[in-house]
């Protein structure tokens, strides 16, 4: 489910959550607050977010665990 | 003017306006401007300091008198309520404090100011009379239990006396008495009636009370001047008096001397005065002693309930005036600031009006228009108060308008600098990206939601809490939105790093399974095994959690995350540097300075952002190659351009060498294009003869402020021309010479501490992660460990200490530390990208502002 076409869906969903928080910012002397943090926000948690996944794309390496017992090391 | 609206992203619209006030409602037009708070006055005559204060003079030069005298008096009031504190916090008089939340003290008219002082005036001879008799009766009134004391005691000294008679009479007498004579008059003494023996055998006392400290000296120099010819009795009186002029408790002895002729008793009573002794009369005869007692004790009697009646009339008297004395303490304070301001003003006296000039922001225009208006249509006055927008040169001030929200952002930024006027203000970005830097180092789903627990409840009850005068919490209070936001950012990356107090959710399932060899037994090492194409959807996969080499993998990722956000954070900043260039219409700010910058930043660390990208989106193990190591290939990419060793792409050589010889070039552009254009520009305005008018406007506007010296004195100002034109010239060459060598500074600066100072962001999220696991392991995982009753009991102890040292260490203190390293990045890294930070803070006349300042400072005394 979760794939490398997810970076691509997660940035429309940003940006279309951008243009919402552009446009639906509330109007007055805050309005240009709003715009910005709000934006500024989705950006921010849609690169932390971003990072996070491509660096578990192609994993370089693997976890290693011992002490597991046998109940633990057969979940999932 | 189009009105634009105000917005945080740069500083408000200012207009320099004149206003022409009659001279009869100044006083008013000022108090309703200063309830406005929306206009900051000019100093017409910066230069003079004595020679000014026409308006004031001019305008209520009694009034004022009498308002510093009423000052005067409200402040006496203070200090004696403050002196009768002890006996007034028993009385339960407490000094009101004004809210100025719910109290808005209206403007006072100018008779009721004179009526105010007058008031005051009264109420502080009264004051002082009834203070005046009251400290009189209470000496009185001490004066009587000393000397009670001293009766009191007396008796058991004189019984004693008459037993020592002989030795009183030995030290001091020639021993020539007939024996008997002494017998018959012991025998005498015996039957009550040996008081006579005393005077009869010339011996006299002297009776008194002495402070207790002082009594070793006294005996001394009594021993001494008298050479010992004397008895003396003393005893303690058990309780302390108090002295009612400065109200300290004092411990004092009764004395009673004995000796030996007139002169020596005058010695006595000489010497016993200047000590500080207070001597009362005591009768000898014991019958007597006890009539005096007791009329002591009645006119004691007698003066406590006097004492008492005044101390009730002073006592209510002291609590009216601390019921109103807040709030007349604000009407002072508020006319003194009107008088201090109306002497900004200058005063033309042919048409009796006040002119002055000021700064408001062009939005409040209006609402200062009509204000005016108002206050003269109160007074009645035919003579319209006139308000002008002038065209002027000079910088004004920059206003930001921020909220309860915006204030703690904005105060960040101006703790390192005021912005220049209508330069893009950092403070709106700031509002994210300082919590969110925060949060990528203190990243914790569970500290963070106890940051904001705090933060909210310090928001909840954001009026009772305004009152606690607790430097630190303070502190806090005035940060709670800017901490809620770290709170809230600090769950989401809390959560994208999988870390609950160092434990991590299992909310979706993980891309890794356990790869069970045949033969494997419990104790043994795993691996993980890829699932397939699934990858886990938010955030790091929890099966990393408690691994062995988990710590390798989220330093690799937590090292490449902080470049990867110190690149966004930076160039997001030199795009605002943009955005100043073209509000400012200096192109050469974008030529000379952003693109260059732009250019060489992206050919390095744009560079090695694209690497970490590219090598994250490639998979390795697929194509069958060995995944490069970015650091060496950026280390080569200098050292040596154009080898590569570990591809990491085709045709990478080549590409590295064309940006670093990009990179290259703009180090030239970046130091040499903007001075030199600065002055050819300099130059061809000299060539085309442009160098008297706005040159020496330049000058003049260093020196004085005024406007109208340029055209006054044109003719002075030509003759000196080119000497003043000469020293620009000079003064011009010098800050090139200056700038390039900061310029180069800055630029070494920027390439090597740039992307390592974001770094920290790597270091902080890493020590905060392990830092908790520790913490975890050392309280939790023993009392979790334990089983049985003793179980139980450890849990509870171990939790409290785990819980308590995770506020107190991992949210409170590593807290701090992240705000800190924060607030670095963001002064130093990203500021240094765009801003000017020139400024000069708006410093609007407000009552308001005024009086929180003034209850603030007297807060901290």
């Amino acid at each position: 489910m979760a794939n490398g076409w997810s970076i691509i869906i997660g940035l429309v969903v940003i940006v279309l959550a951008c243009a919402a928080g552009w446009f639906l910012a509330p109007k007055g002397e805050t309005q240009t607050i709003w715009r910005s943090s709000l934006i500024l926000s989705f950006a921010s948690c849609y690169i932390m977010w971003a990072i996070t996944f491509l660096a578990q794309w192609h994993p370089l390496i693997v976890p290693r665990r011992s002490g597991l017992r046998t109940g633990a090391a057969h979940e999932n | 003017m189009a009105p634009t609206q105000d917005t945080m992203f740069r500083s408000a619209d200012m207009s320099m306006v004149q206003l022409y006030v009659a001279r009869e409602i100044g006083r008013e037009i000022v108090n309703a401007l200063g309830e406005l708070g929306q206009i900051q006055f000019r100093d017409v005559y910066p230069s003079f300091t004595e020679a000014r204060g026409i308006s004031a003079d001019d305008c209520g030069s009694s009034t004022r008198t009498l308002l510093l005298f009423s000052e005067r008096l409200l402040r006496r009031y203070e200090d004696l309520i403050m002196l009768r504190g002890n006996s007034m916090e028993k009385a339960g008089i407490p000094l009101r404090k004004i809210d100025f939340d719910v109290d808005t003290l209206a403007a006072p008219s100018t008779s009721e100011i004179d009526e105010l002082s007058d008031r005051s005036q009264s109420l502080e001879e009264r004051i002082a009379r009834l203070n005046d008799s009251y400290e009189t009766l209470k000496k009185r009134e001490v004066e009587l239990t000393e000397w009670r004391w001293v009766l009191r005691e007396a008796g058991g000294f004189f019984d004693r006396a008459y037993g020592n008679v002989e030795d009183i009479r030995a030290s001091s007498d020639n021993d020539d008495a007939p024996l008997l004579q002494d017998v018959e008059q012991h025998a005498q003494g015996q039957n009550g009636d040996a008081e006579r023996s005393l005077t009869g055998m010339n011996i006299e006392f002297v009776a008194g009370v002495i402070p207790r400290d002082r009594t070793a000296a006294f005996e001394r120099i009594l021993w001494r001047t008298l050479r010992g010819n004397l008895y003396m009795n003393q005893s303690e009186i058990p309780e302390p008096l108090v002295d009612p002029t400065n109200n300290e408790s004092i411990n004092k002895n009764v004395f009673v001397i004995f000796a030996h002729g007139k002169e020596l008793i005058a010695k006595i009573r000489k010497i016993s005065e200047s000590l500080g002794a207070d001597l009362y009369g005591v009768d000898e005869n014991l019958n007597l002693r006890r009539e005096q007692i007791v009329e002591v004790n009645n006119r004691l009697g007698d003066l406590g309930s006097v004492l008492q009646n005044t101390k009730t009339t002073l006592d209510a008297e002291l609590t009216q005036i601390a019921q109103s004395l807040a709030a007349w303490m604000v009407i002072v304070k508020k006319e003194k600031a009107v008088y201090q301001t109306l002497n900004l003003f200058s005063y033309d006296q042919a048409r009796k009006t006040l002119i002055a000039e000021a700064w408001c922001p062009s939005n409040s225009l209006p609402l200062i228009k009509s204000t005016l208006h108002d206050v003269n249509n109160r007074a009645g006055l035919s003579v319209p108060s006139i308000i002008n927008e002038i065209r002027t040169n000079k910088t004004p001030p920059t206003y930001q308008k921020t909220n309860r929200f915006t204030e703690g952002f904005q105060t960040i930024i101006n703790a390192y600098g005021t912005a220049k006027y209508q330069e893009v203000n950092p403070g709106l970005p700031t509002i994210v990206t300082f919590p969110f830097l925060f949060a990528v180092m203190f990243g914790d789903l569970g500290h963070g939601f106890l940051m904001v627990c705090a933060a909210a409840a310090m928001i909840y009850w954001e009026k009772p809490l305004k009152k606690v005068r607790d430097e630190l919490f303070t502190m806090a209070f005035y940060g709670r939105y800017i901490m809620l936001m770290m709170g809230i950012f600090s769950m989401y990356t809390g959560f994208i790093y999988n870390d609950v107090f160092s434990k991590s959710l299992s909310i979706f399932p993980s891309a890794w399974e356990w790869d069970i060899p045949d033969g494997w037994k419990e104790g043994d090492v795993l691996l993980g095994k890829l699932k397939g194409d699934y990858r886990y959807p938010i955030g790091l996969d929890w099966m990393w959690h408690d691994t062995e080499n988990d710590l390798l993998f989220s330093n690799s990722f937590k090292m490449k995350l902080s470049i990867l956000m110190g690149w966004v954070h930076m160039t997001y900043s030199l795009c605002l540097s943009y955005i100043n260039a073209r509000h400012f219409k200096t192109p050469i700010d974008i030529w000379g300075v952003f693109i260059p910058g732009m250019i060489f930043f992206q050919s390095i660390f744009g560079y090695l952002v694209f690497a970490i990208v590219y090598k994250w989106c490639v998979d390795w193990y697929a194509i069958g190659e060995s995944p490069p190591g970015l650091l060496n290939m950026l280390i080569y990419m200098f050292l040596s351009p154009g080898t590569v060793e570990e591809p990491l792409y085709r045709g990478q050589g080549p590409i590295q060498v064309f940006l670093v010889l990009l990179a290259v070039i703009q180090v030239p552009i970046l130091l040499f294009l903007k001075p030199f254009y600065l002055r050819w520009e300099h130059n061809r305005a000299r060539a085309q003869g442009y160098r008297g008018i706005g040159e020496t406007s330049r000058v003049s506007a260093l020196d004085t402020d005024d406007d109208d010296s340029n055209t006054l004195d044109g003719r002075a100002s030509l003759a000196s021309e080119s000497e003043g034109v000469a020293m620009i010239t000079q003064d011009l060459g010098g800050e090139e010479e200056h700038e390039e060598f900061e310029f180069s500074e800055v630029m070494i600066h920027q390439v090597i501490h740039t992307i390592a100072s974001y770094l920290r962001l790597w270091a902080l999220s890493l020590a905060h992660q392990q830092l908790s696991v520790v913490l975890w392991s050392m309280t939790m995982a023993i009392g979790l460990g334990t089983t049985g009753p003793l179980g139980v009991f450890m849990l509870v102890v171990v939790f409290f200490a785990w819980f308590f040292l995770t506020i107190a260490v991992l949210v409170v203190m590593e807290g701090t530390s992240a705000m800190l390293h924060s607030l670095r990045l963001h002064w130093v890294e990203a500021m240094s990208k765009h801003f000017m930070g020139d400024g000069i803070p708006f410093e609007p006349f407000s009552f308001k502002t005024m009086l929180e300042e003034d209850e603030a400072a007297a807060d901290i005394s």
